[in-house]
């Protein structure tokens, strides 16, 4: 397959090569702690719905999507600059669009989830896990499908301009 | 001090340690004492912990004294094995003793003896450990030692079988496929969303942030992440027995597992009977300094592994 012209021009601009000079390792590790914050808050949510830890209050539990929009936002901006660094690796990879795919169905069930068992705050907490259930499952499969896929950048691509 | 040295320093830890552990074990069951079981399981719990930095650090000592004419690589092989086997032992004691912790952790009543199962459980645990430790011990001081060693070559049938599990563990880790290692690593992450999720969530409680919980059930979570830890180690050690010179001298991963060894630590805290003075802080209240103090440090510390553990690569040696 012929690599587009275009990832190359991204390549040798200026906030690319800046990417692949020293930062790369610190927006990595931003991209695993924003993984963790994203994806442990919506598993903790998904685990108590599905009737694990059953005496954490479930309503309380709404907080927790500050953190997984904080964790969303730092993955998409250090996903971005590292997207920028390396736009041939990733575009010519599939297993990028897989990745790409999960989390949106991933950050899609965690949402549904909000509007379908926290938005009324009159509800039971057995009514919560019994509507929340099955999404609760979707969440935690797409998540975990998401970090797996992700994981799996590192071992599957096939073009990459710059190599580290 | 160098990292062969280190290893001399720590691997009679875990050693006299068990011995320790077991004997306060015998005396607790025979006074029938609830705070001696509870003190006998710590050590075992603590000792797991040791025998990672000194599991680790014997490869440094091993391919330090490799070079020694005098010293015959079967017996460092030897010695190996009976080690890998040791840690294991050590770390299911260690674990079945977390369990029995935990159940102290539960209970409010002062008089708990834990259930006989567990008792049983980490006792048998902690006999084989102990036979296994010997072995590790003995292979070990076999070789820097002519002096201790009996004519012709020293052989120990469960040394043998260890070594050859971790010839066997390194072929699955770094030739059965290409993918082992992808898989593993993808594992290791998923262990870190476990213990991050979980105990962080508790760490930020304790701290003051969502404070509409109360802390006491958000406890419940904790075996999750200890399922991350398990998770952990045991890829973390399949990573470091596939690739061991890529870590050995690495300062980055010694730093990491410096961070392991005081937030594993910490995290006993949580596990055991600590946590009852913490258990009953409701929603709105506030939990004492000591508590956040505690807290603190793990949330620090976690996170501290997670950047350290992504910076590894750079810390390798050329």
């Amino acid at each position: 397959m012929e690599i587009p012209h275009f990832f190359l021009t991204i390549e040798e601009s200026g906030l690319s090569m800046w990417v692949r000079d020293n930062p790369f390792w610190a927006i990595l590790t931003v991209h695993a702690v924003g993984m963790a914050m994203l994806v442990g808050a919506s598993s903790i949510i998904d685990l108590r719905l599905l009737g694990f830890a059953s005496k954490v209050p479930i309503a309380p539990l709404r907080r927790l999507y500050g953190m997984i929009w904080a964790g969303f936002w730092i993955q998409i901006v250090s996903g971005l600059l590292l997207l920028i660094g390396y736009p041939t690796k990733s575009f010519t990879n599939l297993d990028f669009y897989l990745k790409l795919i999960l989390i949106a169905f991933g950050m899609f069930a965690t949402l549904k989830l909000k509007t379908r068992v926290f938005s009324d705050p009159n509800m039971s907490e057995s009514d919560m896990m019994v509507k929340g259930k099955t999404l609760a499952l979707l969440s935690l499969f797409f998540w975990l499908a998401a970090v797996t896929s992700a994981r799996m950048l590192a071992y599957t691509y096939t073009n990459v301009s710059y190599p580290y | 001090m160098n990292l062969p040295h280190l290893h001399l320093l720590l691997n009679h830890w875990p050693i006299i340690g068990t011995f320790i552990g077991l004997g306060l074990l015998v005396i607790a069951l025979i006074a029938r004492s609830s705070d001696v079981k509870q003190v006998s399981f710590t050590v075992f719990a603590t000792m797991a912990i040791a025998s990672i930095p000194a599991y680790l650090s014997g490869n440094a000592a091993a391919e330090a004294i490799k070079k020694m004419p005098e010293v015959g690589a079967p017996l460092i092989e030897t010695h190996e094995g009976a080690a890998l086997l040791a840690f294991g032992a050590l770390g299911i004691t260690g674990l079945l003793a977390l369990v029995g912790l935990w159940q102290f952790s539960r209970s409010r009543d002062v008089e708990f003896h834990a259930p006989a199962w567990i008792t049983t459980a980490v006792l048998i645990s902690a006999l084989i450990t102990v036979a296994l430790v010997s072995v590790a011990g003995n292979t070990g001081g076999n070789i820097r030692h002519p002096e201790i060693l009996e004519k012709g070559s020293p052989t120990s049938a469960i040394a043998a079988m260890g070594a050859s599990w971790l010839l066997s563990i390194r072929y699955f880790v770094i030739d059965y496929s290409r993918w082992v290692w992808p898989v593993l690593e993808a594992m290791h992450f998923i262990g870190l969303i476990l213990i991050l999720g979980t105990v962080c969530l508790l760490n930020l409680r304790i701290l003051g942030f969502y404070k509409a919980l109360p802390v006491g059930p958000l406890q419940s979570l904790l075996p999750w992440g200890i399922a991350g830890l398990i998770i952990n180690v045991i890829t973390g050690f399949m990573f470091f027995i596939g690739m061991p010179f890529f870590y050995t001298d690495n300062w980055i991963f010694q730093l990491k597992i410096l961070g392991v060894i005081v937030a594993t630590v910490n995290l006993l805290l949580f596990c055991s009977a600590t946590f009852r003075s913490w258990e009953s802080i409701g929603p709105k209240e506030d939990a004492p300094g000591i508590a956040k103090l505690v807290a603190l440090t793990s949330f620090v510390v976690w996170i501290a592994v997670v950047i350290l553990g992504r910076y590894i690569p750079l810390g390798a040696p050329n």
